[in-house]
């Protein structure tokens, strides 16, 4: 196992946003489309219709959010470490965790009021085609109880979009959340 | 016991009122109160033994992590002859940060300020410009190295002390025989999946700490998802007829540390009905075997355990508990929903950030000598359950904020927590290990434990 303290040349750390070169311009009807499907993917987590999010997930998916360290030196920007995550998830264990939230999951019972904003939003194709690289920002403001206080995160997304039967299926997400202690009280809600 | 109030806080408040022995009861106040988080700094965090990491973070001379000891930033070090230090992260020059990140490798850490230069070891080196004495002549370069705590190995784990006389030993007393099971088991032991998983808390570190004292109750009603999605046995219908999980031998000892030991036939019995009856200690283990213990490890075990040890692991296991004042551990028997059943290896600090915040610490762990592929299961499996995201800690971290909070009411500080759900405790029969023994339904008996060790230390001025 790398260690992460240590790890002098880890390129995997670095922190990359979009990795393909065959950019999908804005404005284009792929792109539109694409937008379009992460406003209507936010607005189910937003409105809490769980079983319209897993519809746009893949069977394959991979959904990780690996650690922030703060780092220094030589290693200053090898500051994502993906040996240990906030989430770890498989379509498995999404399913268990949505059908945890229509129980007692006391976190989200009372639930949280949520806005995800997406922006920055920059696509490109993969070598697979029917594959984009979907690169995001994400800021999310969570309303618990009455804090008049929102609790919030930015994050960068890196998701793999799949064309399937003339829509967009998640099959890859990996968020990159800036804070290296979060301030939000916990990740009952997804990103 | 002598009545020896030891606190006295400025409107008259005693420690014997906030903490009353005779109802075991403790007045919520304590949960956020600055005038005791001031003492408690001094008397509790300054005085015995805290957790900071796992020497498997730093194997090379040179690696460091940065942590803390209560509010205390410091650095945690591996020197040049392999030995592990801890130092305060304050230059002495001017107060500034000397290590700015939270892990890497470093021959010396020079500070970003003035340059002041240190060793792994904390030794001071020099300061820039030798030749005009930048350091000053009223100090020999001895006498300006980083402040150093004590540093104690564990079974790899790094605790650390400002006490000048606390020894480890004592600090863990009877409970070594209980915790050996867990930390010093593998020829190898254990070692961290990665650096540790952090978030923070608007609670005080009481409220969690607390809770660690092998707090039972919580598990029916709070965790009741795990009862709902299968993880602890039975369903959501049978939960409070079959109470899984909650018979068992608790233990406490008079320095805090508490654990709960399940059954193991009672919880293999939640995930595969066969019986232990007439089976050899080695044929229990094979059967349901420690979270993280592969059938290969097993022989390990006997090595490196006692036989008394070993035959407790084997029957009935400690899974959850504390050690005090702010340490919880949690290795657990925790079937992956696909069938798989490696357990999860987690233990969490609680490290105060003043009377209102916690900073919630996940260090995950697997045994060294597990294959990769049981530590990727393992680490999935806790991330899963515990930390930032587990389904078990989602619902206690979204708990203790809100009894902070009520927690500052004129009316509702004055009200107090109940601990009168009292077994007293009780020797099982051919039970071999030391500390008090609660034995069956799982009660108030360790939380109250955890009080008594806070009260001991805090009336000791």
């Amino acid at each position: 196992m790398v260690n992460y303290a240590t790890a002098a040349i880890d390129t995997t750390s670095v922190m990359r946003g979009l990795v393909s070169t065959k950019r999908v311009p804005l404005g284009s009807e792929i792109y539109n489309r694409l937008l379009e499907t992460l406003y209507d993917e936010a607005a189910s987590l937003d409105e809490r219709r769980f079983d319209d999010w897993v519809a746009y997930i893949e069977q394959d998916i991979s959904y990780t959010a690996p650690l922030r360290l703060t780092r220094n030196g030589p290693n200053r920007d090898r500051d994502v470490v993906r040996t240990m995550k906030h989430f770890d998830e498989n379509y498995g264990s999404i399913l268990m965790r949505t059908g945890r939230l229509s129980k007692s999951a006391w976190a989200e019972d009372p639930p949280s009021r949520t806005r995800r904003f997406v922006t920055n939003v920059r696509i490109a194709e993969c070598e697979t085609a029917g594959e984009y690289e979907v690169v995001s920002y994400l800021y999310v403001e969570r309303s618990r109880f009455d804090n008049p206080h929102n609790e919030s995160i930015t994050a960068e997304r890196r998701d793999i979009w799949r064309l399937v039967d003339g829509a967009y299926k998640l099959a890859r997400r990996e968020i990159i959340v800036d804070q290296s202690t979060l301030g939000m009280s916990n990740f009952a809600i997804f990103l | 016991m002598l009545h020896n109030p030891g606190v006295t806080l400025n409107d008259g408040t005693t420690l014997d009122d906030l903490i009353n022995r005779d109802m075991n009861e403790v007045s919520l106040r304590v949960m956020n109160d600055k005038e005791l988080y001031e003492l408690e700094m001094e008397r509790i965090f300054a005085r015995t033994w805290l957790l900071l990491g796992h020497e498997s973070e730093i194997p090379k001379a040179g690696d460091y992590v940065m942590r803390d000891m209560a509010e205390d930033n410091v650095i945690v070090t591996r020197a040049r002859d392999g030995e592990i230090h801890v130092m305060l992260n304050v230059c002495p020059h001017r107060g500034m940060k000397v290590c700015t990140a939270e892990a890497g490798n470093a021959q010396a850490h020079r500070c970003i300020y003035h340059g002041w230069a240190f060793r792994p070891d904390g030794s001071f080196i020099g300061a820039p410009i030798e030749k005009e004495q930048m350091h000053g002549n009223k100090h020999s370069k001895d006498e300006l190295g980083l402040k150093k705590a004590r540093v104690h190995l564990y079974g790899g784990l790094i605790f650390a002390t400002w006490s000048k006389d606390l020894s480890f030993d004592d600090y863990l007393g009877d409970a070594k025989f209980y915790l050996d099971q867990l930390f010093c088991r593998t020829d190898n032991g254990l070692e961290m999946l990665g650096p540790p998983q952090r978030f923070v808390l608007p609670c005080n570190w009481k409220i969690p700490g607390e809770q660690s004292g092998s707090d039972g109750f919580h598990t029916l009603t709070l965790h009741r998802s795990l009862m709902e999605g299968g993880i602890m046995g039975g369903t959501a219908e049978s939960i409070y007829d079959t109470a899984p999980g909650m018979y068992g031998v608790d233990v406490s000892v008079p320095q805090g540390h508490t654990l709960r030991c399940l059954e193991a036939a009672q919880t293999f019995k939640m995930f595969a009905d066969v019986s232990f009856e007439g089976k050899s200690t080695e044929e229990r283990l094979n059967l349901l075997s420690p979270p993280g213990i592969t059938k290969d490890l097993i022989p390990q075990l006997f090595k490196n355990l006692s036989e008394d040890q070993v035959n407790q692991l084997a029957n009935i296991p400690p899974q959850v508990g504390g050690m005090f004042p702010n340490i919880l551990i949690a290795f657990i028997f925790a079937p992956r929903m696909d069938g798989g059943a490696s357990g999860a290896l987690s233990l969490h600090t609680y490290v105060p950030k003043g009377p209102d915040k916690v900073e919630f610490i996940n260090f995950i762990f697997a045994e060294k000598d597990a294959p990769e592929d049981v530590k990727r299961d393992m680490l999935q499996n806790a991330i899963w359950s515990t930390g930032t995201s587990g389904t078990i800690e989602q619902d206690d971290a979204d708990t203790w904020p809100q009894i902070m909070r009520n927690s500052r009411g004129h009316m509702s500080k004055t009200m107090t927590l109940k601990y009168q759900a009292l077994h007293g405790h009780e020797r099982p029969e051919g039970w071999v290990g030391g500390g008090d023994l609660y034995p069956g339904f799982t009660k108030d008996d360790t939380q109250w434990a955890w009080w008594m060790a806070y009260y001991n230390l805090m009336a000791e001025a």
